[in-house]
């Protein structure tokens, strides 16, 4: 489907979803009790969410998937958000978008390859922090944040962290302040580092808020994957809210991946074979649960090879009326070129979005086979995260006039 | 033609690398300090010092990767010489064997799944492996090779090796760490002969003891002159030398002192050493990850040709040869050509009469578009100013002096030898 068509029809739904949901926004936003007051959010008490990486939606649920297990399986389980979309490129814009509802800047967009500070200049509405950087200053909170507030737990589980040492951390991994990103590249396996590491900080959302890396709460809360088998043997040690990030080769982030495995949607296909049944079968699941699984961003565009070099299209397209922050001063279309092996190779951006990805949803709230044509985004997944667990306050543009979190188009089930 | 193609043709099969070339230097002796070794590694070290294992009886893997010499060569020879007659050249320089070994990663190209990110993503090297080129993924297949590289220790086949080890004044302790049958089975008595000596090198603290000035100064035990922190920011500096992008000197999450290398692959474009027998040949390309030594699927792909992986700088300053070939044979000439590579190209590379600069001669023609071009400051154009002067380049030595091992001068000493810092004065 042509770009601009595929905004337009776009577009055309949003107006359908607002009219329909507008009525539900305004009664939360009228009561006391938001998650009481909202006619459509079950009683999820436990949610996980499980972001991938850098997949069109047409070739993850598309005919012929890699990924038959997301695709065809888990598909027929739940529900599919076929209008689903990433709000940035590269990847770490999107993170922060999910956790904290901030904007996309030129660090962010560049997957911030020197961890430093995000040095604030000024505020923009919709609780946007005017300036340039990485990690964002205290002041601005993030869903987990919002959720200690309120007394609930959280988790980051974050695939191969701290499996060297040298590298970053066992709890709460990040690079020092104001140092290159030696997590950008997956790690091969060594004498040193048996296993290799594929932790990605900038996968991370948690560790560009000072509002949590500063907190003693960090090195507790966002640990290895490996650890949330045990946390799920009971209700009581499952925190509330799981933000899951598999490593670069399970995430499909790479292909082939250093540790050899082939990567791409077949590698998430194993994992997901591995860690779906392992949450499904957990007491808090069973009790309350509700799974999503979702890709950080697109990959949608088109690669045109000439005798001059290569020009690389990224669509950039957005839904939800998205907007593109008082950060990025771009004027798009965008232009970067740079020579590889005597090739030129210019890629062009048309625009700041994160191309369409699609995202699935578990829950026995979900009736199976659901299909949902409403648009979304990272800021709609925040902001029903945000309903689902009763907060009055939407970070960001979560709080975008207008903005439609998941609906009785998603929760079909009793 | 077809004696080269012989000669290749040995080479490749049996040899190239270089843990155990050389020799005509005097005999190397074990460090003196201890550590603690499993029996495994105590074996190892026997075998890495003995010469007996060789077909000339007077080269060991320590000849070239000499201890004195914070395990790098002990000479300004390109390459070294090795075989029956210790009169077989070489290949490539030989690099140091200390602190990297532990953590070589295996051989990897890793890549974005998605197409459009791998095009619009500008770097995207390969990385690891042992070697030059990165062909071994373990140090004890790594360790395999000298013994029967043909310019090497030159042993023939299994069997001829394995007598020699039965015959080792250590053949007792191969039994005892692997069993008395050992020499029953002449392949895995070979086989379990370099997984000694990777033990060996390991676990050995002389091959990553972290005494060096700069790891003073990370601990807070010492202070850098202001020259050498002005050479420390010119080697950090993207904008400038921007060394540290691949020679990374920061410390790791956990305070680890770093190793000066990401193992990631680079074409720098070094020119042709004619110091170099091999490269006599006009039609002889040592092009690294694409040949001729390496033959899996990663040496077939084009956009390899030319890339050599990216060596540890620790202990740097006192070699007296640099590169993949040797080109160079004092810190400051290699210094010079990387900062004027580009800017003073008819400095570095041949002009042929009434022609232009023949820039990054030692490739064949069609692979010279993979030397890279795009990071500082390779990026420069005839005309421009070198990103570094004499005198920064004064400053950058100096930082890397800080990098010498405390023990390296005292061992040089110890065998009277000369220290490049010496030829320097």
């Amino acid at each position: 489907m042509p770009f601009m068509t595929k905004r337009l029809l776009s577009g055309l739904l949003f107006v359908c979803v607002i009219a329909f949901s507008s009525t539900a926004f305004s009664m939360h936003a009228m009561t006391a009790a938001g998650r009481d007051a909202h006619p459509v959010i079950p009683q999820i008490r436990h949610v996980f969410v499980i972001t991938l990486e850098n997949k069109n939606f047409s070739a993850t649920f598309g005919p012929r998937s890699d990924a038959p297990y997301l695709a065809d399986t888990l598909r027929a389980r739940g529900a599919l958000l076929t209008q689903y979309y990433g709000t940035g490129h590269s990847s770490l814009d999107n993170y922060i978008a999910m956790m904290g509802g901030q904007a996309n800047n030129p660090q962010t967009s560049a997957d911030c390859q020197t961890y430093a500070d995000f040095h604030q200049t000024g505020t923009a509405p919709d609780g946007q922090v005017v300036g340039q950087g990485c990690v964002y200053p205290a002041s601005v909170k993030t869903l987990a944040n919002q959720l200690m507030d309120a007394g609930l737990t959280w988790k980051g589980y974050m695939g191969d962290m701290g499996n060297d040492p040298a590298r970053e951390s066992a709890t709460c991994g990040h690079p020092q302040l104001g140092a290159p990103d030696l997590t950008e590249r997956a790690e091969a396996p060594s004498a040193a580092v048996p296993a290799g590491d594929m932790y990605a900080t900038r996968h991370d959302p948690f560790m560009y808020f000072h509002a949590i890396i500063d907190a003693p709460v960090c090195n507790s809360n966002v640990v290895n994957l490996r650890h949330l088998a045990d946390d799920l043997r009971s209700i009581s040690t499952t925190p509330n809210f799981s933000f899951i990030t598999p490593n670069l080769c399970d995430d499909g982030h790479d292909s082939p991946c250093a540790n050899g495995e082939p990567g791409g949607l077949k590698s998430i296909n194993i994992f997901l074979q591995k860690l779906i049944p392992v949450i499904l079968n957990s007491p808090a699941y069973k009790q309350d649960g509700l799974i999503i699984i979702n890709f950080d961003e697109g990959g949608t565009g088109t690669i045109k090879e000439s005798n001059t070099g290569t020009v690389v299209t990224v669509d950039g397209a957005s839904c939800c009326q998205q907007q593109e922050g008082p950060n990025l001063g771009r004027q798009y279309p965008i232009e970067v070129k740079h020579m590889s092996h005597g090739r030129l190779i210019t890629t062009r951006t048309l625009s700041f979005g994160g191309d369409r990805t699609g995202a699935l949803l578990l829950s026995k709230y979900i009736r199976p086979g659901t299909v949902s044509s409403v648009p979304y985004n990272h800021y709609s997944l925040l902001k029903s995260l945000e309903l689902i667990f009763g907060i009055h306050e939407y970070l960001g543009y979560a709080g975008q006039k207008g903005l439609v979190a998941f609906g009785p188009d998603v929760f079909t089930g009793n | 033609m077809a004696m080269m193609r012989t000669l290749l043709l040995v080479g490749i099969l049996l040899s190239a690398g270089a843990l155990c070339v050389t020799a005509r230097m005097r005999a190397s002796a074990p460090p003196a300090e201890t550590s603690q070794l499993s029996p495994a590694a105590s074996l190892g070290k026997k075998i890495f010092f003995d010469p007996t294992l060789s077909a000339s009886g007077k080269m060991a893997c320590a000849t070239c990767h000499n201890p004195a010499y914070a395990y790098g060569p002990p000479n300004a020879s390109a390459v070294q010489y090795g075989g029956p007659h210790l009169k077989s050249s070489g290949y490539r320089a030989v690099p140091s064997l200390r602190y990297i070994l532990n953590y070589v990663p295996v051989w990897t190209h890793v890549q974005d799944t998605n197409p459009i990110e791998q095009l619009a993503e500008a770097d995207t090297a390969p990385t690891g492996g042992y070697t030059w080129d990165g062909r071994y993924n373990s140090l004890h297949a790594q360790a395999m090779l000298p013994f029967f590289s043909t310019v090497e220790m030159d042993n023939r086949s299994v069997n001829e090796l394995a007598t020699k080890l039965s015959q080792a004044s250590y053949a007792g302790e191969l039994r005892a760490v692997f069993g008395k049958d050992i020499f029953a089975q002449p392949a895995r008595a070979v086989a379990n002969a370099a997984l000694a000596v990777q033990q060996f090198e390991l676990q050995d603290n002389s091959f990553h003891p972290y005494t060096s000035k700069f790891d003073q100064w990370l601990d807070g035990k010492a202070t850098l002159t202001p020259q050498e922190l002005r050479g420390k920011q010119l080697f950090d500096n993207p904008n400038s030398g921007n060394c540290a992008s691949c020679h990374i000197d920061e410390r790791g999450a956990n305070g680890a002192h770093p190793l000066f290398t990401d193992f990631q692959f680079e074409a720098l474009g070094v020119p042709r050493n004619n110091e170099i027998p091999w490269n006599r040949d006009p039609r002889y390309h040592d092009m690294g990850l694409c040949g001729p030594f390496r033959k899996d699927a990663a040496s077939k792909d084009p956009a390899n040709c030319g890339l050599f992986r990216t060596p540890a700088l620790r202990n740097v300053a006192i070699r007296h040869v640099f590169f993949h070939n040797g080109r160079f044979h004092s810190l400051r000439e290699a210094l010079q050509f990387y900062v004027q590579r580009d800017t003073n190209p008819e400095k570095w590379y041949p002009v042929p009469p009434g022609g232009t600069v023949e820039k990054f001669n030692d490739l064949p023609a069609a692979d010279r578009k993979n030397v890279d071009t795009i990071d500082m400051p390779l990026d420069r154009h005839p005309g421009q100013k070198p990103v570094w002067n004499e005198h920064d380049i004064d400053d950058v030595i100096a930082f890397l002096k800080t990098l010498d091992d405390q023990d390296v001068p005292e061992r040089m000493n110890a065998l009277g030898a000369e220290t490049a810092h010496d030829s320097a004065k």
